[in-house]
């Protein structure tokens, strides 16, 4: 059997997700896909569109209403994949740490494969940082990752599905944990 | 035999086609750019990903674009009928817009609906195309025009309506509404993931040998200037996506019929008088 484990390194496909940012780790990502760093040499294109990516870059401190579309991207993007904290604030909650509607970092949320630290982190880090990552990525396995804070049960507003608040808020207790 | 080589390599050679113009993009950036089998890596990552199906036959109508594409550019090397297969090419392209409308996710639809749309743009010049060369060489096969010399003075108005159909069909700019990769996340591939994305991929593949195989129509029996027109009309697309901007679905349609059109039409009428 063809073995395409080594093939994966070569095209890594991102999805670029701001959870709240303020724009600079953003600013710093897209500096990388431009023409002076030029990460597109290692086959990376921005697809947008997380049933076709292999990377995550996520950026910002993980509001509270972003962290529903975080987790739905997250379990949208097929395995294997690896997730990338970029930026002081997705790894820790930066200078935003314990206010109330920042809910602390990406990894109470998602488990995370690679930490770049900085505010803004420096595209050379970035870059590093997706070298380790692709390095975690060729020795993965293809089961199946699961966000530690998965959805509650839709709840019906006036027989029409409403997703708003739908996933659980950190250190509330679930009922379903054995489920998950 | 040679044509069933051709054949069987077809997405192979569409593959490096469209790996070296991912390098020569990239050139014109002063950038780097992937290396020239960077499309064969995806296509051997995609098959590793894990498939997500959103129903079976949006699944399945995917695969059936490729296979048609496939055909259409089987028939195109055996040198077949140019207007049946201008409508086999027609039926490729309707199987991945039903296969859009199959799934719910808005834009797919969206990017279905601009398909329909930028058929209803290079639909009829094709046509005309094939027109074209059926008043010069009196016949609608292939064979019969390969053989014949090159009409290329005659056909140069339709030859330019050509040119501009091109962008459509490779999703180049400004012509790049249908896909539209920042807007729409790429229209109907939206849904499509692992193995299954991986023949639209190839369809894309595909799509530029289909297209570089009508351009060598234009050069009849000379071998030279097929090729010479291959290789400026590459540098040419790309050179003007990357200068260009995206334009309206709206502004893709009246561009296309409006200049397209009435200059293949005044080349069929020019020819009918000549």
């Amino acid at each position: 059997m063809f073995d395409f484990k080594p093939i994966r390194k070569k095209s890594p496909w991102i999805l670029h997700y701001n959870a709240g940012s303020c724009n600079g780790c953003d600013i710093e990502i897209l500096a990388c896909l431009s023409p002076k760093y030029d990460i597109e040499r290692f086959g990376v294109i921005n697809t947008g569109n997380p049933k076709q990516s292999d990377v995550f870059l996520v950026t910002g401190p993980v509001t509270f209403r972003s962290r529903e579309r975080l987790i739905e991207l997250y379990t949208q993007m097929p395995e294997p994949k690896v997730v990338m904290a970029v930026g002081s604030c997705t790894c820790t909650g930066g200078v935003f740490r314990d206010m109330y509607n920042v809910e602390n970092g990406l990894d109470r949320y998602i488990p995370v494969d690679v930490y770049v630290p900085g505010c803004a982190s420096s595209p050379e880090l970035i870059i590093d940082g997706l070298v380790k990552a692709l390095e975690i990525l060729e020795s993965k396995t293809k089961e199946i990752e699961k966000p530690f804070k998965l959805f509650r049960e839709a709840s019906l507003d006036n027989t029409i599905v409403n997703r708003r608040n739908s996933a659980l808020k950190v250190g509330e207790d679930t009922t379903d944990d054995e489920k998950n | 035999m040679i044509e069933v080589i051709l054949i069987i390599v077809a997405p192979i050679i569409g593959g490096l086609i469209y790996g070296l113009e991912r390098v020569v993009r990239a050139r014109m950036q002063r950038r780097q750019g992937p290396p020239i089998l960077q499309p064969f890596y995806d296509m051997l990552k995609l098959i590793d990903k894990q498939a997500l199906i959103v129903n079976p036959y949006h699944s399945i109508l995917g695969i059936m674009h490729f296979v048609t594409l496939w055909v259409v550019v089987a028939f195109v090397v055996l040198g077949q009928n140019l207007l049946y297969i201008i409508f086999l090419h027609l039926l490729s392209a309707i199987f991945l817009i039903i296969a859009g409308f199959s799934a719910k996710s808005i834009y797919s639809h969206i990017g279905a609906n601009r398909e329909l749309q930028a058929m209803i743009a290079y639909e009829p010049i094709l046509i005309m195309t094939a027109v074209g060369f059926y008043m010069i060489n009196g016949s609608f096969d292939i064979s019969v025009i390969r053989n014949n010399t090159s009409e290329i003075a005659g056909l140069f108005l339709i030859f330019l309506a050509f040119l501009m159909i091109i962008p459509i069909k490779l999703k180049k700019s400004p012509f790049d509404a249908t896909e539209a990769h920042q807007e729409i996340v790429g229209g109907v591939e939206i849904e499509y993931s692992g193995i299954f994305f991986e023949f639209l991929y190839m369809a894309k593949w595909l799509e530029y040998v289909f297209i570089y195989l009508l351009l060598m129509l234009f050069a009849g029996d000379s071998l030279i200037l097929g090729a010479v027109l291959s290789v400026t009309v590459f540098l040419l697309v790309n050179l003007v996506d990357n200068s260009t901007a995206r334009i309206k679905m709206k502004h893709l349609i009246k561009i296309v019929l409006g200049i397209g059109l009435s200059l293949s039409m005044i080349n069929l009428i020019g020819l009918s008088y000549v």
